[in-house]
């Protein structure tokens, strides 16, 4: 159970972290698809440049840099060249995939896989029974999450930034009037999507691993996605669905080394999306509205033909 | 047709772009760029073979992009088309292993039939929740094509697993030879004539009958649509059912014609590529045919690319990646959409 448990943390962490980048894209009225492709390439970055310059710091600074320049162009593409949220999202995604496998063998000369020894800080470690193994081997960003998330709901909930941001999500139009510009407004929420994306991938690869694999967010953007989706884009809503994703993966993953389990690991692993198609049935009935109907949502997403 | 041709033409030069992008990244990283071309040329055209592959690779790409063309038209992203073609390949798979003693075509039929039948099922659920409740498709769509990813997985690694076939990918067993449609280039008069019928036959339904105007209409303007009489929610439903099982068809036609069995997560990227091609094609049926022969023939490419230069697979996810990011781009938007607070107003 407590083995459980641990899981558990180490796979949220990256979820909630993605989450919360889903949550600020949302809350200016973004369908952010392109998480996956942030995430990885916030991944590889690290390893990449932490391998190189022995510095893990660095790893992170590059990813989150990398990550936001990524960011700016996605928000360049939708936002003044007036391309689709969803399919150009979905083409962030494709580029960060294919980008960070291609990369691996053009920079490392690698197929698959690229291992470090640059790791995050583990502050606690070494605990193999009792309770403590619950808080034993997590690195230093499963720590700082819990913080990145308050730190999240403080800007969005209790700030004018926050709430600028919102209404610019939700009424562009009462936005423009009250003097604020919804565009620069998606601009600076990808931006901290962006870094909070390259978190989540620096703590894939190199918090929870020690290694790159190609396509090793396996979804995990989308989920993160969906979690946001699930959590009602509240940060807090949605780091719980993260940590509920967690704990299904950590059930999954369990059942995989414990053969004798009954019920096949793919169906477990089917869970989230599962209960993310009902989450948004339900969210759509309640709301008396369609995610549709959101107007910055809609603004973003006229019919291209 | 000045529009029309606005469309084209800038469309060709926003893939164009991306390719410059991508040929940019490849020189960057050390590849001889021109070596790369040549290499896409043989891979995709004029080495042995390669002509038949492209085709190969064409042909689900060109029935799932057809059911996007649907689908997109009516303004319903469907982007579940993965999980449509892989739901529909494993019904068929089922039913083929179910029923290995039966005469060869009534099993292709059936087989077929239940591709069909999944992959239409697996679309009409977001699509139901779409009419009837206004539940946003890209996310349902999106979530039941992981799932449908998930059963394949299932069903190859479990219930359908080949239990002498050794190595770390699960595959199921193969189908009886008897029942393959093609051999394992994957082209053969009678997929070639099931795939052209299938072109024709959305086209006649797009442009051609008062279903595929109404279908257009409400892709334009759904109040419109629904002041001038057209019932919004069977249109809706229709199109996504038409979506999957074009999907699903491509499925049946995959395993029974080029795979000949089913090995967990192939052809990862089809669906994706579908919407694609779709938009590349303009949302038009001769568009997306000619789109789907394109991108067909990279992937074709890519697999022979190793014998030119070690370029990598991930290159073509990549160039896919940059095509749709770029793809939907709006010249106009850049000037005109600037008019002022009145074009923000809610549509909703």
């Amino acid at each position: 159970m407590e083995q459980i448990l641990a899981t558990t943390l180490r796979s949220a962490a990256p979820l909630v972290l993605v989450a919360t980048a889903g949550v600020f894209a949302f809350r200016a009225g973004i369908f952010h698809l392109g998480l996956e492709g942030l995430m990885i390439t916030g991944a590889f970055t690290t390893v990449a440049v932490a391998e190189a310059t022995g510095s893990v710091e660095l790893g992170i600074l590059a990813a989150i840099g990398v990550c936001m320049a990524l960011s700016a162009v996605y928000w360049w593409v939708i936002g003044p060249l007036g391309a689709n949220v969803i399919i150009a999202g979905l083409g962030l995604t494709s580029i960060g995939l294919g980008g960070t496998a291609f990369a691996l063998g053009a920079i490392f000369d690698r197929r698959g896989s690229l291992f470090t020894d640059v790791v995050l800080p583990r502050p606690v470690s070494g605990i193999t029974s009792g309770p403590g193994v619950i808080v034993s081997e997590h690195s230093i960003l499963v720590w700082l999450t819990p913080l990145i998330v308050l730190a999240a709901w403080v800007v969005l909930r209790r700030s004018r930034f926050g709430l600028r941001l919102a209404a610019a999500g939700e009424y562009p139009f009462a936005a423009r009037t009250a003097g604020v510009n919804p565009s620069i407004m998606r601009l600076q929420a990808l931006l901290i999507a962006g870094a909070l994306c390259a978190l989540g991938g620096a703590e894939l690869s190199v918090g929870a691993l020690h290694n790159f694999t190609e396509n090793m967010t396996n979804g995990r953007g989308f989920i993160a996605f969906v979690a946001v989706i699930f959590g009602a884009w509240h940060p807090i809503g949605a780091a719980f669905a993260g940590l509920f994703f967690g704990f299904a993966d950590a059930i999954g993953i369990q059942s995989q080394i414990n053969i004798t389990e009954r019920v096949p690991r793919e169906f477990v692993l089917m869970i989230p999306f599962v209960l993310t198609i009902f989450a948004v049935w339900l969210g759509g009935l309640w709301r008396r509205r369609s995610l549709e109907a959101e107007a910055g949502y809609a603004e973003l997403r006229e019919p291209d033909y | 047709m000045t529009g029309g041709l606005q469309r084209v033409a800038s469309t060709i030069l926003l893939v164009g772009v991306s390719f410059l992008l991508t040929a940019l990244i490849l020189w960057v990283s050390g590849y001889r760029v021109g070596d790369v071309f040549s290499g896409v040329i043989q891979g995709s055209m004029t080495a042995t073979g390669a002509a038949t592959s492209s085709i190969r690779w064409a042909i689900p790409l060109l029935l799932i992009g057809m059911g996007v063309v649907i689908g997109f038209r009516a303004g319903f992203f469907n982007i579940g088309g993965q999980g449509q073609f892989y739901v529909g390949a494993c019904s068929a798979l089922v039913v083929t292993l179910g029923w290995r003693g039966g005469p060869a075509p009534l099993v292709v039929l059936c087989g077929t039939l239940a591709a069909v039948i999944a992959g239409l099922t697996w679309s009409l659920l977001p699509g139901y929740l779409r009419v009837r409740f206004g539940t946003d498709e890209v996310l349902t769509t999106l979530m039941m094509s992981f799932i449908g990813a998930l059963v394949l997985q299932y069903l190859t690694a479990g219930p359908l697993r080949n239990p002498s076939g050794t190595g770390q990918t699960a595959a199921s067993e193969r189908i009886p030879e008897a029942f393959r449609i093609t051999d394992s280039s994957g082209v053969s008069a009678t997929v070639l004539l099931l795939v052209g019928g299938v072109a024709v036959l959305v086209w006649l339904l797009l442009e051609r009958t008062r279903f595929g105007l109404a279908m257009t209409l409400v892709g334009r303007n759904p109040t419109m649509a629904r002041w001038q009489g057209v019932d919004v929610r069977r249109v809706g439903l229709v199109n996504f059912a038409l979506s999957g099982a074009l999907a699903g068809l491509a499925g049946a036609v995959e395993l029974y014609g080029p795979a000949g069995r089913l090995v967990t997560g192939f052809s990862p990227e089809v669906g994706f590529t579908a919407v694609v091609v779709a938009l590349v094609g303009l949302l038009s049926v001769g568009g997306t045919v000619v789109a789907a022969v394109f991108f067909g023939g990279l992937q074709s490419a890519i697999l022979f690319l190793p014998i030119v230069t070690d370029l990598p697979p991930p290159a073509l996810v990549l160039l896919h990646g940059m095509v749709a990011f770029l793809v939907t781009v709006k010249f106009r938007a850049v000037r005109l959409r600037r008019t002022g607070p009145a074009s923000e107003a809610p549509t909703g």
